[in-house]
């Protein structure tokens, strides 16, 4: 039940955040969600700023440029748009860190279902992806150029999905055999 | 190329939401009963690789990259409603698993990805099947990953025009269209090449496997 008003609290935080275009209410809201998410704040910030920095530095060098040439005056866009994609990701993170998805989704079985799968699925997906990584930088002296990685990732992909196939119709028949898809 | 929080504003994307939801809702419906022992493992095996595929990126030349998005594989596989509903989870899940892409412009994102993707690949590929797969896929993907970058592009390129202080001073995505296609565009050309090989290996891939066939 937490998660579920967790998940709604933040869906309707982030719908309210980009109403407000006051760079001070979107400052004191940023202090708050700081304060409030407690411990671990830093490196929720950091998660946020890690998050958005790409896109907030290309927007902001870009709108100062741009402002620069026609002499418009730039800051406060670039306060309002900083502080709203900052506060929105910092939103985020914190919700990805503190919301059990699995039990704000409890209600709908289906939802879960999908879940659980392309979530185990991706899960596969990233250790066969790093252990045959793993192999590959084993058998090999020098750094392989471009083309041979693309090679050598094309021949282990197609090797992996057909593991992921595997592995996936054995979790649905598994599932199957204990009536989780029954409903 | 998905588009994060805070720079769609609430005139795009409360409409876009308004047109995404009863189509969520119809693919939804498609698809029940239909979530067989055949397509449930192969649906969330490639959702699963759309997912990755949009967190892996490709070196672009001039030392920069770029990811792929899958929704053509998914659409070729499984149909354009499916691989509209499955690439909508992967937005989701990137939004509140990973925290990237945004739910406010998960709708955007869904229709220009999504749906537009998938619908023009599989219209492209059935145009093009004549000249065989190897012309087919490439070109069908290709050609749908364009369209999908330039619709973004005109969405992003309409914020300045869309939502304005009463200065003027934009108050979402701040640069008009003159800058966000070609902003799009060129890099998506080299993009679009990268998926447009890699959806033909693994389609034939599938093909080989008889993973085809279970389209919705």
């Amino acid at each position: 039940m937490r998660d579920r008003v967790a998940l709604a609290a933040w869906l309707a935080a982030v719908l309210a955040v980009t109403l407000v275009h006051a760079p001070a209410v979107l400052a004191g809201a940023l202090v708050l969600v700081l304060v409030v998410s407690g411990g671990g704040r830093g490196a929720l910030m950091l998660r946020a700023l890690r998050l958005v920095l790409p896109v907030l530095l290309l927007v902001s060098v870009g709108y100062l440029a741009m402002a620069w040439w026609s002499g418009a005056v730039a800051w406060p866009y670039l306060l309002l748009v900083n502080l709203r994609v900052l506060l929105l990701a910092l939103l985020t993170t914190w919700m990805v860190r503190d919301v059990r998805l699995e039990r704000a989704l409890a209600g709908s079985p289906s939802a879960l279902r999908w879940l659980a799968i392309v979530r185990s699925q991706v899960h596969v997906f990233r250790r066969l992806a790093a252990e045959y990584r793993a192999a590959v930088q084993s058998r090999s002296t020098v750094p392989p150029t471009l083309g041979q990685r693309y090679r050598a990732g094309a021949a282990l992909g197609l090797a992996v999905l057909d593991k992921a196939v595997y592995n996936s119709e054995a979790l649905t028949q598994g599932m199957r055999s204990r009536g989780a898809l029954d409903d | 190329m998905h588009i994060p929080d805070g720079l769609i504003s609430p005139q795009t994307y409360l409409p876009a939401a308004a047109l995404a939801l009863p189509l969520w809702a119809y693919a939804a419906r498609r698809l029940r009963g239909r979530l067989g022992d055949e397509l449930l493992p192969r649906l969330a095996v490639f959702t699963a690789l759309a997912f990755l595929l949009s967190t892996l990126m490709l070196p672009l030349p001039g030392g920069t990259s770029g990811h792929a998005v899958g929704v053509g594989l998914l659409a070729l596989l499984f149909g354009p409603w499916l691989a509209f509903l499955a690439y909508s989870l992967v937005l989701l899940l990137q939004a509140v698993v990973v925290g990237a892409g945004g739910i406010t412009s998960l709708p955007v994102n869904a229709l220009a990805i999504g749906l537009l993707g998938a619908w023009l690949t599989v219209g492209l590929y059935a145009a093009l099947r004549r000249f065989g797969d190897t012309v087919a896929v490439p070109v069908a993907v290709w050609l749908a990953v364009m369209a999908s970058a330039l619709v973004l592009a005109l969405v992003l390129g309409l914020q300045p025009s869309i939502a304005q202080g009463p200065d003027g001073t934009p108050r979402f995505f701040p640069f008009g269209p003159a800058i966000t296609v070609p902003a799009l565009l060129v890099p998506h050309v080299f993009i679009g090449v990268g998926e447009a090989v890699l959806t033909l290996l693994v389609f034939r891939h599938a093909q080989r496997r008889r993973w085809v066939g279970v389209r919705t």
